[in-house]
């Protein structure tokens, strides 16, 4: 009995460890010029990954879309990722520090654009973090790193989510543009006919005088 | 003082292991977030102001949540910690306001927001009492978990990707 105390708090220290992993599910928010999100990673070294899309934007049809910037500033106030003009992505970097992280959108053009972020931060145990066990149980290692990997196969769902969502918006938006011409041409057509058919009856409905000797 | 209590505060947060993003919510104006849910889907969400900003007043907030048919879910006032849970009876947009309410002046509110759709508001320490299993066990029973709300997901993609196709 005594004998499996040791590993039983060691499995209780790795689960505390692990449940360190959290999920951010994938947020849409606003951007009109700059719109920060802040994400707390608890230890350094971990792997913080996640996407972004564009989703939908109100700029006129005639404009096009100058995509998005992205940038992630550390606690201390250093820029550590950077993604410009960008419609949508994905990105990874390992946080050179632990703290509050600041994910800044920022907007070029200035109409309101809706922005689906998804943002995880993972963390596997290592012999850094858990330097006073004498020794690192491998399952628990190996149920972390399966964690992660289940982990991003989840981030990209959400990114397809999103993606479709964008698709979704530009397919409407492609109708609605169908349609506006087609009516436009419709219109034009009649008016056209319209205006033969005035003219014609006009032209031969005109009074000349003949002279008759 | 106030770098002490700032401190203090992300201790606190690092030991509760918040699963939360933190908005800045404008003095005036609204801070909306929302996401696109399917039906039968639980949320559950904490909010709450982090002081760290204003170590000497105590701003309040609003917040409101809509649902894609204009119901109102949920909404509060002269709040500074809220929770709300809801499942969701139609697919759509679901969005969640917040608003600075109170009459002192200064900077914006910075809101922690912890939102949580699907599995992750299950109580795992409820379930792993309730059926009496802990460490590696409990672990692999959220991988299953986490492996069938992908399966779900895949499903619900497929079908999208078949609506999608045929309405062209």
């Amino acid at each position: 009995m005594a004998r499996w105390r040791p590993a039983a708090l060691l499995v209780v220290a790795l689960t505390a460890v692990l449940s360190a992993a959290r999920r951010a599910d994938a947020l849409s928010v606003t951007v009109t010029d700059t719109e920060c999100i802040h994400e707390f990673v608890p230890y350094e070294g971990d792997t913080v990954s996640g996407n972004f899309v564009v989703v939908d934007h109100d700029i006129f049809w005639s404009s096009d879309h100058p995509g998005i910037d992205l940038t992630v500033t550390s606690p201390g106030g250093n820029t550590v990722h950077t993604l410009k003009g960008k419609s949508g992505d994905k990105f990874e970097f390992k946080a050179p520090k632990g703290g509050m992280y600041k994910f800044c959108f920022h907007n070029p053009y200035g109409a309101p654009e809706t922005v689906s972020f998804y943002i995880h931060v993972g963390h596997i145990p290592n012999e850094h973090n858990l330097a006073k066990d004498e020794h690192l149980d491998p399952i628990n290692v190996k149920i972390a790193e399966l964690k992660e990997v289940l982990e991003s196969v989840t981030a990209e769902q959400k990114y397809l989510k999103a993606r479709e969502a964008r698709h979704r918006h530009t397919n409407e938006s492609t109708r609605k543009r169908v349609m506006f011409y087609t009516m436009a041409e419709y219109i034009a057509f009649v008016a056209a006919s319209t205006l033969q058919v005035l003219y014609i009856r006009r032209m031969f409905s005109k009074n000349v005088g003949y002279n008759r000797v | 003082m106030a770098g002490a209590l700032a401190l203090a505060v992300l201790l606190a947060v690092a030991s509760l292991h918040a699963e939360a993003v933190w908005l800045d919510v404008p003095q005036s104006g609204t801070k909306c977030v929302s996401e696109e849910i399917q039906s039968n889907v639980v949320v559950l969400t904490d909010y709450s102001i982090m002081y760290e900003s204003h170590p000497y007043s105590h701003p309040t907030i609003a917040v409101k949540v809509t649902s894609p048919y204009g119901n109102t879910l949920h909404h509060s006032e002269n709040s500074t910690v809220g929770q709300f849970a809801f499942t969701t009876a139609e697919a759509g947009n679901y969005v969640a306001c917040f608003w600075v309410d109170s009459a002192e002046k200064g900077s914006g509110v910075s809101v922690n927001l912890d939102w949580k759709i699907g599995i992750a508001t299950k109580d795992w320490d409820a379930i792993a009492k309730k059926e009496k299993i802990e460490g590696v066990e409990l672990e692999l029973r959220k991988l299953e978990v986490a492996v069938q709300a992908i399966h779900q997901n895949l499903i619900y993609l497929k079908e999208r990707q078949v609506v999608y196709s045929t309405s062209l």
